[in-house]
Formats: C-alpha cells, structure tokens, sequence
C-alpha cells in the first residue's frame, strides 16, 4: 500500500475544512449556544422560570391543562410539555383568537406567568443549528441533510488531522501553547491543543451527527422509528339523540396509569386527543441515563384506560435506541448542568478550531502571496540590473 | 509551495459557503411571515359549513406508509364535538366509512379552532379527482360532500 506523504495528508486535511469552514463554524456556535438554551432562558426571561418559594408539590400536566382551559374557557391544549425542573411547564393550545400559543404556566404554584404567540429562544436556537432553518418539505430538510453530513467532513478533518500531527499525544502530556513567538505559532498550538483535547468531543458529535443523517434518510424514505400511536377502534355507538360522550378516563387517570406501569416515569411531553378514536400519548423520562427525556411512553385508550402501546429502552431496537440516545449525547444532557458545561466549553473549542484553521491557512497563503510577489520583484529587478549592465 | 494567484477567488473561495447563512436569515423571515394558499369555498353538509385549505402546493407525499396531503378545515359553523369521525380522501370517489375507519388514515384531528388532515391521496393528482369529506355524527347521520381539484 502506498504510504501517503504529510503533505497530501496536509491538503486532504484543509479539503475537508476550509471550503465549508464558515457554515461549519455558525454549526458549531449555534451547537454551543443551543446546549444552554434552558440556562440563558432561565437567566434572561423571568417568566420562563419555576419559582417555588414556598416548597410547593409539582402539579400534573393534567393539572397545568386544566389551568390553562379554565382560564382560557374556549381554548384547546394540544400538547404540555417540560424542558427542565427550574423552567416552566409548556401548554400549547389554540384558542378563537390565538391560532398557536405557548402558555408558561409555573408547575408549582399554578401560575400562568405568560403567553408567548411567538418564536422561543430554546427552538429558535435548535432549529438554527439543526437544520438553520431551512423548511421542512414534508418529511425532508435540506439544511438538515447539509448540517447533519458535516458529520462526515469533522470525521475526515479529525482523521486527517492527527495524521498529519503524528506525535499528538504530546499535546496531553507536554501541552505547548506558545502566545508570544507571533501569530503563526500562537494560532498553530491553539488549533493543535483544541484538536487534541477534543478528540472524544469531536468523535462523539461526528458519530451522533451521521446517525441524525442516517435518521434524515430514514425519514425521508417514510421510514418508522417509533411506531405511530395506534387509534382507538371500539368508541361507544352513535344515539339517536347524538348525545356526545365523555371520555371515562380523564387525563390525570391516563397519567396514573402511565405511573403504575412505570413507576419512575416522569411526563415530559404529553398529547391529548385530537378526536375521538385518538388516545393520550404520554411520554417522559425514566432511569436510564444514556436515553432522552421521551424515551418512556404509555399510550392510553380514554374509553376504557387499556394501554395500547408502551415506549421502554428495555423493548427498544437498535434504531430506536440509537434515536432516543443520541441527543443526550449530543447536547450534553446526560448529567445535567455540569456535562452541560462541558459541552459547552468544548463546543467553544471547536467553534475556535474552524476560525484558527482558517486563519491558518489565511496566513499560509498571504505569505505565498507576498513570496510571490517578492520573488516577482527581484526577478525584475535583477533583469533591470542586467539589461543595464548590457547596454 | 504552489504558486498562489493573489485575485479575488482565490482570497474568498473558502468563505462562500457563509452564503448559505443568508438563506437562513431569509428561511427565518419567511417563517415569520408564512403564507398559505388561499382558503376553498365553503361548503354546507348537514349542520356544518366547512373551508378546506391545503398547506402548500405540493404533490402529495409518503405519511405512515400511505400517500397523503395535508389539509387545514375551517368550521365556519357546526360543532366539532358533534363528530364522532370525519375523513377526508383525494380520488375518483369517496372511499366507503368501513374502509376509512378500519385504518384511520385521513381523519380529522384537532380543535373547534382548526382541524387538520393528511388526507389520503393518489401518487399524483388528476383533473377528475375531487376532495372528498365523510362525515359521520353522533347521531348515526353521513354527510358528503366534495370540492373538484380542478377548480383550485
């Protein structure tokens, strides 16, 4: 096998980078941004948070959906959901005069401490960096597919990269960060030390990053990850008064009956029915560390409380475990705030290595350039010192 | 070293793909402010009077294994909980209640404010094919009725 020379090693290094270093680089900034999205918006919108001063127990969704429904008589929740203990829970509903709300309703004391008809930071920043919000066509987005195969040129840039940096262990045991030999070296060091003590960040966001593309390909080709919640086929007969009946189980039973099949089960996203042969669909968090905040669900008949359908990591298939595994990986939810801000930080390393790179490569060719040109220069001026001595 | 032309491209080559940055500033304002095709006539069947609007313009696409395109209804009268379920279908002919409520495909879901629909579609469109809505109330009563895709 022939052996491939530094130089080419060197090249197939910026191939992989420098045409797509500035798209790469808003990837890796919105990434980082986007990992403490719950933190910046606890710290920058006071509503958004879950004061509970007063040491009151947690309310239910089903609770906070009655909060809502009863302040607002002729709205509809369609969906409550909650990010994190110290930030609100979300109630999104329709009402006559609100086509799509957010009501951030306090799961402690009750309150509903805003309505929010808008965009929020936490999607605005996951959708930016997911898929820079590029549309979604039906089951496809192209700047899903764009962010997701960079997945493919970070894994060729760490590869081509620690071939070309033979010795990069040295980086861990004699770390060398020289800041005052000019901004070759001092730019050098920091993309090399970055480099190497991001290897495993890199690695894992590479490989969580081309199951999302293997996921978007998935989609694409309507593919099933997680089954669809089956729909309800016996619903009481028609009257001919056209009497409409209530449902017996409420949504506080569908989420008791949830708890009795998991007892650990914690609801973080709730749906309840859409229409009559619909069911609730709950899903939360369990105790599995590794799995997301939807990787329990119990989907519950409301016309006589059957469980139709259960999402639990120990019944998973591979796909639906690597589904279910790859955010906390990605975003460094594993173990709260402080794998958080890990992350974080090395996310700011890798937002770092793509402008040192370029930079690098910006001072590689300036210095080319002006060689050229003085190399130009002193060609001519030595053909003018010539003809002179000629004539 | 090769030699390096000092000219415009070869200065910018690497930053173009930021260009891709401004399509997300122009995704974003385009979110902002959505646009919708507009709104079919409205139709009366039984109690209800009823708007189709479709999402987008697109053919149809692959949903849960059946080809579908969605829908948006507006009940400009007529109470949704007084349904006890509606489909809706793009064909030659509507297809039989049995049929639609053994699956589920195309029913209608949502709010008093809303309903929404993948409505069970052809692979493509023709221009004899009409948008079918099935209804069946809590009284036992079927209503039907149909806007032509031709005309819209």
């Amino acid at each position: 096998m022939a052996k491939i020379s530094n130089r080419l090693w060197f090249q197939l290094h910026g191939w992989m980078s420098l045409p797509i270093w500035v798209l790469f680089c808003a990837v890796c900034l919105t990434g980082t941004i986007a990992v403490v999205s719950h933190e910046l918006t606890w710290l920058t919108n006071s509503a958004a948070r879950a004061d509970n001063p007063n040491n009151l127990p947690i309310k239910t969704m089903a609770e906070i959906t009655a909060i809502v429904e009863n302040t607002y008589p002729s709205a509809k929740v369609s969906t409550v959901m909650n990010y994190e203990p110290y930030l609100v829970n979300v109630a999104i509903f329709t009402d006559s005069d609100k086509p799509y709300a957010l009501a951030y309703v306090n799961q402690y004391t009750g309150d509903i401490q805003q309505i929010n008809q808008g965009v929020t930071f936490i999607g605005f920043m996951r959708t930016l960096h997911a898929w820079l919000l590029f549309p979604w066509k039906n089951n496809y987005s192209i700047g899903y597919y764009m962010v997701s195969a960079m997945a493919i040129t970070m894994l060729g840039a760490l590869i081509t990269g620690l071939m070309v940096y033979k010795n990069f262990w040295r980086a861990f045991t004699q770390p060398k960060l020289r800041l005052n030999q000019g901004k070759k070296t001092a730019l050098a060091d920091l993309h090399r030390l970055a480099g190497v003590w991001s290897i495993w960040f890199i690695l894992l966001m590479a490989v969580t990053g081309i199951w999302y593309l293997v996921q978007a390909i998935l989609w694409h080709n309507d593919v099933e990850i997680d089954p669809h919640a089956p729909i309800v086929s016996d619903i009481p007969n028609v009257s001919i008064y056209g009497e409409v009946p209530q449902r017996p189980v409420s949504l506080a039973d569908a989420l008791h009956i949830a708890n009795v099949k998991y007892p650990d089960f914690k609801s973080t996203y709730i749906l309840p029915p859409e229409h009559y042969r619909d069911t609730y669909k709950l899903y939360g968090e369990g105790d599995f560390i590794f799995f997301d905040q939807y990787s329990y669900g119990v989907v519950v008949n409301p016309w006589n409380g059957e469980i139709m359908q259960v999402r639990d990591p120990n019944e998973m298939n591979i796909l639906q475990t690597l589904s279910h595994i790859a955010n906390p990986l990605h975003y460094g939810t594993i173990g709260g705030i402080w794998t958080k801000i890990i992350w974080f930080v090395f996310g700011v390393f890798l937002t770092g290595m793509s402008i040192t790179g370029f930079l690098m490569w910006g001072n590689r060719t300036i210095q080319a350039v002006k060689k050229h040109k003085n190399d130009e220069t002193s060609d001519n001026a030595s053909s003018y010192t010539l003809n002179k001595q000629e004539s | 070293m090769a030699r390096v032309n000092d000219n415009w491209w070869n200065r910018n080559k690497f930053n173009i793909s930021g260009l891709v940055l401004l399509l997300s500033c122009y995704f974003f304002y385009q979110s902002l402010t959505p646009e919708f095709p507009d709104m079919w006539e409205a139709k009366q069947v039984g109690e209800f009077e009823i708007s189709p609007m479709p999402y987008n313009l697109d053919p149809p696409y692959l949903h849960d294994g059946v080809y579908t395109k969605d829908f948006f209804l507006m009940f400009n009268k007529g109470q949704v909980k007084d349904i006890r379920q509606a489909y809706l279908n793009i064909g030659d002919e509507p297809l039989p209640l049995d049929e639609l409520q053994a699956e589920g495909h195309g029913i209608l879901h949502g709010s008093q404010h809303g309903q929404e629909v993948h409505a069970i579609a052809p692979k493509s469109f023709k221009p004899e094919h009409k948008l079918w809505l099935t209804i069946q109330s809590w009284k036992g009563d079927e209503f039907l009725t149909s806007w032509d895709l031709q005309d819209h």
